[in-house]
């Protein structure tokens, strides 16, 4: 990481530290914490260019700032507003670059309709799963050939909870709706998608083995703690043999092979994580108070997101 | 292996089978206050029709029946679709122990109205630094006049948010770690029990804490010999860890509702998951039913409860991944899953029990 990256990471991490609140923050009528995102665009994590009112941070700082959100699993638009950002900048329609995205950049939460659930894709349809979609103040939506500006006057939403609370999801409803045309819409923002939730899965998995490791470190039993047994160690240096993997994985991803790729590794390597940090926590661990069903829901969640490991796999089965 | 059921098991089953399609309701989760009545009502019409403890003796509640019709009577119970069973610490972990090492006047006084659901008990034996390692226990038993005080704090305790009474195991002395305890069993609401539900992972109170500040236990409540109670505790340890608390039949039931989920999500990545889970429950059931003679116990129990409680997950697992983010229906079933290679002794435990007392590898 260069510099400049590492002093990002470090905002972020020293910003999510201080205010960050998980168990808070799903309480809240929005489910995110509005201090801790305003916080966030300040710093400047979003991807948009200077001359649009942006900081100029590209996708790679967006992940760096995703891989922090995805330790403390913060609740945030970042991941529906950069998907919205960067589908609209590969519009290059010039007039709504200028009028939307310092809106963006100064924290007004948009969000993109498209179909990554392999339903077809239409401006007339209902859409479920859609990132923050019941509190997007700008909504794009993709017919699957151009871009449209969705006038939320006509649009019904709900939020959908699902079992992961920490990602706000919901069903939008665009029959009826006005739409702007505003320019080509770009298939390549499947592969941003991917990309930046392998980023968010890689931060959440890497804390969810340092949790776990920190556990097995004071928990006593037999007189010694139990990450000095060897039945443990090595299921926990297994685990980061696969984050580190995975974290590889997700930095490669640049393109439709390799974002698959991230998508499919990540998802697993971090439901793995999760699902081990449970056993080795032990009864603890099946706690609400504790928060590893936190990192479980998420890993689950996320999994399923933009499609699950097995969609991606058939895709790049066809595509190698 | 030869399956076929001899006629008068065939005539249980398909009594069972008609019973439990004419009865069995949705209920309540058992982890709420109104869910444990729904499921303690639903013990007692199990009782009522004497199917809640069928391997019993009649004279306790129960059918005399063999522990193949007993196998017969959980595949009908789990395909049927039918609750959980509230009253299970003490049916599947307790009982047995009573029919072990308790008196006939302790037996006669607690199985009758355990089978009817008239209590319901709790295991107290983890603490919350005696969990894997059980041994370190130091809740106490201090000897008084006619009884015991009880004094200490345990953890991990199954249904005791609701439950009426608890079995545990403490510290009466001499000697450290396995000797010096003993099997006690007291009322969840006697004076100086404080009950601390946990909520689970699901949000609801699954299990609970329980102080004891010099909790009065007579001496009729004392199960087996002063001073002997890991003994009798580990002697029928194998029965949670074993078949007795986890019949294949739990498994058979939920692999086929897998493969129903995938006759209306195929998915062809998923294939082989699906089959692999439906062996394994296949497996787990040939293997209990070839073990009939021999049901395993003692270190062999081990080996089943690692098998089980993977399998379970691996199921449960699966059917997520069929289901994607939205998995009605077993959703629960898989966060109960995860706890399964936790509970009865952590599959780390097992795996050293076998590797030590089955394979003889030095400690």
């Amino acid at each position: 990481m260069t510099p400049e990256r590492l002093a990002l990471r470090d905002a972020v991490r020293s910003l999510l530290d201080k205010h960050s609140d998980v168990r808070a923050a799903i309480e809240t009528p929005h489910g995110y914490d509005k201090d801790v995102w305003a916080r966030l665009c300040d710093i400047g994590v979003l991807p948009i260019p200077e001359r649009y009112g942006g900081s100029g941070a590209g996708q790679a700082e967006t992940r760096i700032a995703l891989a922090e959100l995805g330790r403390t699993l913060t609740p945030s638009p970042l991941l529906a507003s950069t998907l919205a950002a960067q589908a609209l900048l590969a519009t290059g329609d010039e007039e709504a670059c200028a009028r939307l995205l310092p809106r963006i950049a100064d924290g007004t939460v948009a969000t993109l309709v498209w179909p990554w659930d392999n339903a077809p894709a239409s401006l007339h349809g209902t859409a479920r799963y859609v990132l923050d979609g019941d509190l997007a103040e700008i909504l794009l939506a993709t017919d699957g050939t151009d871009l449209y500006e969705i006038d939320l006057a006509g649009v019904t939403r709900e939020h959908t909870p699902t079992m992961d609370q920490t990602r706000r999801l919901a069903t939008v409803h665009l029959a009826g709706a006005a739409a702007t045309r505003l320019g080509r819409w770009s298939p390549g923002i499947r592969d941003v998608a991917l990309a930046a939730l392998a980023a968010e899965q890689v931060g959440a998995a890497a804390r969810a083995l340092e949790l776990t490791v920190e556990y097995t470190k004071t928990r006593v039993q037999f007189g010694k703690p139990i990450g000095s047994f060897q039945a443990l160690k090595h299921r926990m240096a297994d685990l980061h043999v696969l984050v580190e993997t995975a974290r590889s994985a997700a930095l490669a991803a640049d393109d439709e092979v390799s974002a698959a790729v991230a998508k499919v590794y990540c998802s697993e390597a971090f439901f793995k994580v999760a699902a081990e940090m449970v056993q080795l926590h032990g009864g603890i661990a099946i706690t609400w108070e504790h928060d590893a069903h936190l990192y479980l829901k998420r890993a689950h969640g996320s999994g399923q997101l933009f499609g699950s490991p097995a969609v991606h796999l058939e895709r790049l089965r066809a595509k190698i | 292996m030869d399956l076929d059921l001899d006629a008068s098991t065939l005539e249980f089953q398909a009594e069972v089978r008609s019973w439990l399609a004419a009865h069995v309701r949705p209920l309540s989760s058992m982890d709420t206050a109104r869910g444990f009545e729904e499921h303690r009502a639903w013990e007692r019409l199990l009782a009522s029709e004497r199917l809640s403890v069928v391997s019993w003796p009649s004279s306790y509640g129960g059918r005399d029946a063999s522990l193949l019709q007993w196998l017969v009577f959980e595949e009908e119970y789990h395909a049927s679709g039918a609750p959980g069973r509230v009253s299970q610490n003490g049916i599947f972990l307790l009982a047995p122990t009573l029919f072990a090492h308790g008196t006939d006047e302790q037996r006669a006084r607690i199985l009758p109205s355990m089978a009817r659901g008239d209590e319901v008990w709790a295991q107290a034996w983890s603490e919350p630094e005696a969990g894997s390692d059980l041994a370190s226990l130091r809740s106490t038993a201090v000897r008084c006049d006619g009884g015991w005080l009880l004094r200490g704090q345990k953890a991990w305790s199954s249904r005791a948010a609701f439950a009426d009474r608890a079995f545990g195991l403490f510290r009466t002395g001499p000697g450290e770690r396995h000797r010096g305890l003993t099997y006690l069993l007291f009322d969840l609401r006697s004076e100086g029990v404080t009950v601390r539900p946990i909520d689970q992972l699901d949000g609801e109170p699954g299990f609970a804490e329980i102080f004891l500040d010099d909790v009065f236990v007579p001496d009729a409540d004392v199960v087996g010999e002063v001073g002997d109670g890991w003994r009798v505790a580990m002697s029928t340890a194998g029965n949670e860890r074993g078949l007795t608390l986890r019949s294949p039949g739990r498994f058979t039931a939920a692999a086929s509702r897998l493969v129903e989920l995938y006759r209306k999500n195929p998915d062809p990545a998923l294939r082989d998951r699906v089959v692999d889970a439906w062996i394994g429950a296949q497996a787990y059931r040939l293997h209990t039913f070839g073990a009939l003679a021999h049901p395993p116990s003692g270190p062999a129990a081990s080996v089943t409860k690692v098998f089980w409680s993977e399998l379970d997950v691996a199921l449960h697992e699966t059917a997520l991944d069929l289901l994607g983010e939205v998995a009605p229906g077993w959703r629960d079933g898989w966060l109960f899953s995860l706890s399964g290679p936790i509970y009865a002794g952590t599959n780390e435990i097992q795996r050293n029990v076998i590797a030590e007392r089955i394979l003889g590898l030095p400690r």
